[in-house]
């Protein structure tokens, strides 16, 4: 394969040197020039991490070939700050607080900075809607819009310079805005993200999943992959010196499938080599011959006698039950005016961190099994991999990289095992780094739930009588279940005095990706249902959605379900706030007429339009 | 992951023949590349091998562009967001700046080609069906000559054209429609970044007093497997007097076409919804009399 000699300027210095002829701009970028502002958060054009300017025009540069660019003058985002004073819009993302884990927030400079060249003046729609290419999955936008209006004003002389500047912060911090100090190294491109480190002698890795929901592994032949050229080790789990499994509650894991694979997407072997491409064809030439096994993806089926089982110590594929009784159901549901009897259920829903799962990892001088990334249980994995890798914990480090979204999606050490071995077996830096699918194909999600919830009350709107059976698919290992099992089985009956309660909430092993921590961890299935149902209630009782929660609401010295006391409670408080904000209309929740008062408000949000800079255009040319 | 053993970048027609000739059954061709980056990934094609890709968006025949009084005639290789920032374009393609504000995104718009979206032939591309409104036709050449047929029979199924061997599509001619009113209506999961469930391009000339609908074009996408004109509904409307009763009756005429695998009950009913709003949208442009669109059907469907 012919190497092209590449010839462009990058951030004002001539560049000319030989690439890849299958290079993206963004490969040659962070790979050969180590620019990494850039990032690879999907790959497939959908996110905008990877932005550039190419003669002035801002492009992806995931979806470009290094050749089109070819004598093209090219801005990555570390042209804008070059001197290391930060751009007007740098700032003003700063002041502005607009962002959080920061992956996405070199893009989004850089779209802001194309908007606002493009259109000095653009509103806030139109500034959405030329931000439009780039997803930031914490701040949820609205930080970010203030930032790019805010240096707008600055950049137009509406606002002086001084608007973006430090405010006084002698006072007390509590209850005020406080400015993080990483932003300026996350708005400036310059922060390393453990995907972007890169080491002396560093092989990059490549994992081999399985294609299989659930099969027993016959044999795994690595021979053609270990005779390549530039391959420098694979693993399986053969190459496991200690006790081989990790877990959050239960060690039910292995680093790299064992005998069995139990979910499609499970690590199967690991190939270290000189570069990406060659990690890539050895992986490709490891053969696995299997033999399938029973799969199972329904938790309900899973828990009927005689179904596949995943796990020999738990024969009924039961990873945690957790039941919570308080009084006597029946007895408050022979008192009851009325009894409802319902089904929810809630889908697995990914946490699409905008920076995938990545990891460096060495052995350093003093014989430390290191790894680097960006992992949200430093401490705990560090305990389990001493013992996976038999070694005293004085010989394992754990240093935890910034964090580019986790959401709970980067609780659970399922690579970081690989990158340990690996550095082991090659005594070099060893590098992964997931693609977006592989992501989404391999690491936990939320609980989808099935629940239950029958709820017994009186004309009044009090509640009697509570049960509630949730089911949730676990997927293939137990990860967090447990955790999320017991948060949600307390949750459960929300924030409201019930005098007879029953709850069971269930884990359950299935053959689906494994489920695992997920903000809120459970309380946001249990709720989804306990809050529903509540309106339906509210609804065949004729009773107004607050006032049913205020006739059940706990006060101050209430006790839980789960005999916990709270001092304080603030629910009535929220409720009220609540009832404000929303511009509420009393009445039984199905009592609406066909006008809402509620709508179109100033505090209100309109759907999503596009055209504001049609609109825009239109006027310029009613002007002309 | 996409690779190849040669990236070839040809700066005149002639020069990509040859190139096409001497890597024949071994090449693909990329434009603005935006569309097979992204199909060469796990979940898709994944790896991909090709040995040599041809890069066609540097030959300037492909990069014309010119705005006649008659007919416009775009080079496959003009990106989407000429159609935003060309005001002489826009102007004479009255649908188009609508089409392009909802197709990607403006970095994608950048490098995506016209002729490219419509060579890739989904059934949900956006612009094949607001050019097919503008009677749009596809110049194809080879090393042999050329030849131009209608953009609708060009598409002929999904990722399927009327390409042979050795050619390439080189540039669109379509209707100049000044004073048109024009619309498009696209239904997706978010505002940007959206593949369409389903597309509507819908123009319209009325007359002087904006009560009479002079001329009807109309193209539709994303129900079937190629995009489709909706000749009866032109009939149907041409020379009729604009109101609520005529637009209703022909909002309900292409409900029928929906022949989509999935989701087929849903885009039957998005279909009705569509044809009510683009042929509001497109009369309000072309300057309607306020008071023929009903206030009832202005307010459920623009």
């Amino acid at each position: 394969m012919p190497d092209l000699r590449f010839e462009a300027t990058i951030n004002g210095r001539r560049v000319s040197r030989s690439a890849k002829p299958h290079q993206r701009l963004l490969d040659f970028i962070r790979d050969d020039l180590n620019l990494t502002g850039s990032k690879e958060g999907c790959g497939a054009g959908e996110c905008g991490t990877c932005s550039v300017f190419v003669d002035g025009v801002l492009m992806k540069s995931c979806l470009m070939p290094v050749a089109k660019a070819q004598g093209a003058a090219i801005e990555t985002v570390e042209g804008l700050a070059k001197t290391g004073e930060l751009s007007v819009l740098q700032k003003a993302f700063h002041k502005a607080g607009a962002s959080q884990c920061g992956y996405c927030i070199p893009g989004m400079v850089m779209a802001a900075t194309a908007a606002l060249r493009s259109n000095p003046f653009a509103d806030r729609e139109e500034i959405k809607e030329r931000l439009g290419g780039n997803i930031c999955r914490c701040t949820g936008y609205q930080k970010i819009f203030d930032a790019v209006e805010l240096a707008r004003d600055v950049q137009n002389g509406r606002l002086p310079a001084t608007a973006l500047i430090e405010s006084d912060t002698d006072e007390a911090v509590i209850g005020k805005s406080v400015r993080r100090i990483d932003a300026p190294s996350k708005v400036s491109g310059r922060l390393r993200y453990a995907g972007d480190m890169t080491t002396p002698g560093m092989l990059h890795v490549q994992v081999l999943r399985s294609s299989h929901a659930h099969a027993r592994i016959v044999s795994i032949d690595t021979s053609a992959a270990q005779a390549m050229a530039g391959v420098e080790g694979v693993i399986t789990s053969a190459d496991v010196p200690g006790e081989d499994g990790f877990g959050v509650f239960v060690n039910d894991q292995p680093v790299m499938a064992r005998d069995k694979v139990r979910y499609v997407g499970e690590a199967i072997a690991a190939v270290a080599a000189e570069d990406l491409l060659i990690a890539q064809r050895a992986a490709a030439a490891i053969k696995i011959v299997y033999e399938p096994l029973p799969e199972i993806f329904d938790p309900d089926e899973a828990m009927r006698p005689g179904a596949p089982v995943l796990h020999d110590y738990a024969p009924d594929n039961i990873t945690k039950h957790i039941p919570i009784r308080v009084g006597d159901v029946e007895k408050g549901f022979a008192e009851s005016d009325l009894v409802v009897e319902e089904t929810y259920s809630t889908q697995p829903i990914e946490h699409a961190y905008l920076e995938p799962e990545a990891g460096l990892a060495y052995v350093d001088h003093d014989g430390v099994v290191t790894v680097i990334s960006p992992d949200q249980n430093i401490t705990h994995h560090r305990h389990m991999l001493a013992r996976i890798i038999a070694k005293p914990i004085s010989k394992v480090r754990f240093i935890m990289s910034p964090v580019g979204g986790g959401f709970g999606g980067k609780e659970d050490m399922i690579y970081q095992g690989m990158l340990a071995l690996l550095a082991m077996k090659t005594q070099r830096p060893v590098r992964l780094v997931f693609t977006r699918e592989e992501s989404i194909v391999s690491t936990a999600k939320r609980h989808p739930s099935r629940t239950t919830l029958c709820m017994g009350l009186k004309r009044d709107g009090r509640i009697c009588a509570f049960q509630m059976k949730m089911i949730c698919d676990g997927g293939a290992y137990g990860l967090s279940t447990e955790g999320v099992m017991r948060k949600a089985a307390i949750l459960a009956a929300g924030p409201y005095v019930i005098p007879n309660v029953r709850i069971d909430t269930y884990g359950i092993y299935t053959n689906n990706t494994p489920s695992g921590a997920f903000r809120s961890f459970g309380a946001l299935q249990t709720a989804f249902a306990t809050e529903s149902h509540l309106d339906i209630c509210a609804e065949r009782l004729g009773l107004d959605a607050f006032q049913i929660r205020r006739t059940n609401a706990m006060r101050d010295g209430a006790t839980t379900h789960t005999k916990a006391r709270l001092g304080s409670v603030s629910l009535m408080r929220t409720l009220d706030a609540l009832e404000a904000a929303s511009g509420w209309e009393s009445g039984a929740p199905n009592s609406r007429g066909g006008t809402r008062g509620d709508l179109g408000r100033d505090d209100n949000r309109p759907p999503c339009a596009l055209g504001a800079r049609l609109a825009s255009n239109r006027k310029q040319e009613a002007a002309e | 992951m996409l690779t190849c053993d040669e990236y070839i970048t040809p700066v005149t027609l002639a020069d990509a023949f040859a190139a096409m000739a001497a890597h024949r059954g071994r090449y693909r061709i990329v434009a603005g590349a935006t569309d097979t980056l992204p199909w060469a990934r796990q979940g898709r094609a994944g790896d991909v091998h090709i040995p040599t890709l041809i890069d066609v968006a540097k030959i300037p025949q492909l990069r014309e562009l010119s705005v006649g009084d008659k007919r416009v005639r775009l080079g496959a290789a003009t990106p989407i967001q000429r159609f935003l920032d060309n005001v002489a374009l826009a102007r004479a393609l009255p649908c188009m700046p609508r089409c392009a504000v909802w197709f990607a995104d403006d970095q994608i718009r950048a490098l995506a080609t016209i002729g490219g979206n419509i060579v890739n032939a989904s059934p949900a591309a956006d612009a094949t069906p607001c050019l097919i409104a503008h009677g749009a036709t596809a110049q194809i050449a080879s090393a042999r000559g050329q030849r131009t047929m209608l953009l609708r029979d060009f598409v002929t199924g999904p990722n399927k054209t009327a390409l042979a061997d050795g050619e390439l599509l080189i540039a669109i001619e379509c209707d100049a429609l000044r004073g048109y009113g024009g619309s498009f209506e696209k239904v997706g999961h978010r505002r940007s970044l959206v593949i369409s469930l389903v597309c509507l391009a819908v123009l319209l000339r009325l007359d002087a007093e904006g009560r009479r609908i002079e001329d009807a074009r109309l193209g539709i996408a994303g129900i079937g497997p190629r995009p489709e004109r909706l000749a009866d509904v032109e009939t149907l409307l041409r020379g009729a007097q604009l109101g609520g009763d005529l637009l209703e009756q022909a909002a309900d005429m292409p409900v029928d076409l929906v022949a989509s695998r999935t989701r087929k009950d849903y885009r039957r009913e998005v279909v009705r919804g569509f044809m009510l709003r683009g042929l509001i949208n497109a009369a309000k442009c072309a300057g309607a009399d306020p008071s023929v669109l009903t206030g009832h059907l202005e307010a459920a469907y623009a």
